[in-house]
């Protein structure tokens, strides 16, 4: 038992750390909020959106702009620990090393869930769609679970790179792609009044992926990370 | 302090040491074993491969080819072996928003130090830090980040200390007081390897030198038996 | 082994290469029937299923030998695994645009969003990002290391973003391409069958060709691999 239980808690101390330099510096959920409103009114006039936005739109909408905002908070939580070698701090702690993937997606998940939790309401005053509603808010933190999943691993490749944060993007957005399907018809289905029930597959898709991703992250994050 | 398996912690082995960067061999079939209780001198010219070997003995790099024992583990395989070490890069690892204290708080956390506040305040009591504490660790001189480095690399009592040029930066004060800190971690039944490609201040506590050059330990030697050995000798004139 | 000297049983495997290539030329131009209905453009399926085919397994090939790279750290296979990768993105180029050329006469347009053909566009970029990685990482171990796991990874999500494509796709249904995509368009003859299965074989073959040469490629501009350790 002794084992996991200090697993657990280096996953713990790892988030706690991350909460306290975003409440210190508030460097993350503020730049992403604001990126994701800024992609909303782009948007609003590129795609010369109707006030009446339907419910099919405004899923795409939200999706768009959270999946881009949260590029910012991914770069910005590996590149803390890339600043003053950080990482190496946490590479020798006696732990098992997949504990930091876990702890910093933790991170990534909350801070993004935050941003979406801020936008529901946001886009509810913009359009005439309620978006506060307890399924999309489900669907919304399984999306955002898988999406930071699979980013938090690929942020930790991208950071080794010489073109470091340009490159996230480019290796997230194609392999997120089948997350953001599911995640934008999910949300569409509930905003149009279907049940959990009758967007399952989708809900199963966002499943499998959270599962994937966390599983390479598991498997993969030491051999990521080390020289 | 110094517990019974201590003894046996505190001693390094490297065998047949191989790592190559874009195919060219820094380490080259290299050993060399550090035994309990020393303070061995790594000395070494720049790129010689000195931090390479440091950081492999921390289980940071992984090397191509060989075996790392620390008291008979491995600490690349072994997670609980990095229990027993302590490493100071060239980069201080702290947080910059943070608190000298937050930055301690985390690490000890991460060590699962028993009694955690009062173990860092201890700590950074130690390293003469106490009045800047509270203050986020970007506004610390270069000089007072390196001894709150030494701080959190000992915080969790480990029986092995790898420092990496720990006086690169600092000036002849901060120096003077590294010196003093020094001493006071080289307690009996710890081992410290230090790298340093000036070692000259050094010789004076350290009880032992390894020479890195050409990918291998070329001496190894007690510092009391340096004269016997004009060639290491001279080097360690050149260098200063 | 000596890397430098080509082996015996490679020039074999490009005899063959050649060989049922142009047997399979031969098979589509005066074997098969033309289609009714598509006419003579149809014939461009069997070399679109079969590169489909090739990049796929390509991509496969990629993802194990990384998985050999990461257990035995020798650089061989990270060679392999980059070759692989290379050859399958041709493949998939070539199923992309063999795909445009049949959709224009038959649907009227250079693109449909047919789940399958949808899927190896976007295995294409996930690829094309394989290389931008691998582009910015400075030594081999590194590109060796995280290109394996990349390579894994994209392999994995494949199967779900066919699968999202294609339920996408039930839901929201396109107007030209009804019945669900190319393949089963229409009705197969026997003779159309068997050009079928060669086709597959001989661009099994080019692969295995391509990959070796390009293996062969890596091997050679990296002096060291054979002493690696």
């Amino acid at each position: 038992m002794k084992p996991s239980v200090s697993y657990l808690a280096a996953i713990w101390t790892i988030l706690r750390k991350d909460i306290q330099v975003e409440w210190r510096g508030r460097q993350g959920v503020p730049v992403m909020l604001v990126f994701a409103l800024t992609i909303v009114f782009l948007f609003n006039f590129a795609l010369q959106l109707s006030p009446d936005l339907q419910a099919g739109l405004a899923a795409g909408l939200l999706w768009v702009s959270l999946a881009f905002a949260s590029t910012l908070g991914l770069n910005r939580g590996i590149s803390l620990e890339r600043e003053n070698n950080a990482l190496d701090g946490l590479l020798l702690a006696p732990m098992d090393r997949s504990a930091i993937f876990f702890g910093k997606a933790l991170g990534n998940f909350c801070f993004t869930g935050l941003v979406g939790l801020v936008l529901l309401p946001v886009f509810s005053l913009f359009y005439p769609q309620n978006m506060l509603r307890l399924p999309l808010v489900l669907v919304m933190l399984l999306g955002l679970g898988a999406y930071t999943s699979l980013g938090t691993l690929l942020s930790a490749l991208s950071i080794q790179a010489r073109t470091r944060d340009v490159l996230l993007p480019v290796l997230l957005y194609p392999l997120a792609l089948p997350i953001l399907i599911a995640a934008v018809e999910a949300s569409r289905g509930v905003l149009t009044g279907q049940s959990l029930g009758d967007v399952s597959s989708w809900i199963y898709l966002l499943l499998a992926g959270i599962l994937l991703f966390n599983a390479g992250g598991l498997l993969f994050f030491e051999t990521i990370l080390e020289e | 302090m110094s517990t019974q398996t201590s003894t046996l912690l505190s001693q390094i082995e490297m065998r047949d040491l191989v790592k190559r960067f874009h195919h060219q061999p820094v380490l080259n079939h290299l050993s060399l074993r550090i035994n309990d209780g020393d303070l061995c001198v790594l000395v070494g010219d720049n790129g010689a491969g000195k931090t390479t070997l440091l950081r492999i003995l921390a289980g940071l790099v992984r090397p191509n080819h060989g075996i790392v024992t620390i008291g008979g583990a491995d600490p690349i395989s072994d997670p609980q072996v990095r229990r027993f070490i302590g490493y100071v890069g060239h980069q201080p690892m702290f947080y910059q928003d943070l608190t000298a204290l937050e930055n301690l708080v985390h690490y000890a956390r991460l060590y699962q130090v028993e009694a955690v506040q009062h173990t860092v305040i201890q700590a950074i009591q130690s390293v003469g830090l106490t009045p800047y504490q509270d203050q986020p660790v970007r506004t610390l001189s270069r000089g007072m980040q390196q001894r709150l480095s030494l701080a959190r690399a000992a915080l969790h009592q480990p029986s092995i200390l790898l420092l990496d040029e720990p006086y690169t930066g600092l000036d002849q004060d901060a120096a003077a007081f590294l010196d003093d800190t020094l001493q006071g971690l080289h307690t009996p039944g710890r081992t410290i390897l230090l790298a340093a490609h000036r070692p000259q201040r050094l010789l004076t506590i350290a009880s032992h030198v390894a020479w890195l050059k050409d990918g291998v330990i070329h001496r190894h030697l007690p510092v009391d038996r340096l004269g016997e050995d004009p060639e290491l000798g001279r080097y360690l004139q050149e260098v200063g | 082994m000596n890397v430098a000297k080509k082996p015996s049983l490679l020039v074999i495997l490009d005899i063959l290469t050649v060989l049922f290539m142009s047997a399979v030329l031969v098979l589509t131009w005066f074997f098969t029937p033309v289609e009714a209905v598509m006419g003579p453009v149809q014939k461009v399926f069997y070399f679109h299923i079969s590169a489909a085919w090739g990049g796929m397994l390509s991509f496969i090939l990629g993802a194990i030998a990384g998985a050999g790279y990461l257990r035995s750290r020798r650089l061989g296979w990270d060679s392999l695994s980059l070759a692989s990768i290379e050859v399958g993105l041709v493949f998939a180029l070539i199923a992309i645009l063999s795909g445009m050329i049949w959709a224009r006469p038959i649907w009227n347009t250079w693109w449909v969003w047919d789940p399958r053909l949808t899927t190896t566009a976007i295995m294409a970029l996930i690829y094309l990002a394989y290389f931008i990685l691998r582009g910015g990482l400075s030594t081999p171990e590194a590109r060796a290391r995280l290109g394996a796991v990349y390579a894994i990874l994209a392999v994995l999500t494949v199967p779900l973003t066919f699968f999202s494509i294609r339920l996408f796709r039930t839901i929201h249904p396109v107007v030209i391409a009804t019945g669900g995509g190319q393949g089963s368009a229409f009705n197969m003859t026997p003779r159309m069958l068997t050009a079928l299965f060669a086709s597959l074989l001989a661009f099994t073959i080019l692969l295995a060709d391509l990959v070796w040469h390009r293996f062969r490629l890596a091997q050679l501009q990296n002096p060291l691999s054979e002493e690696e350790n």
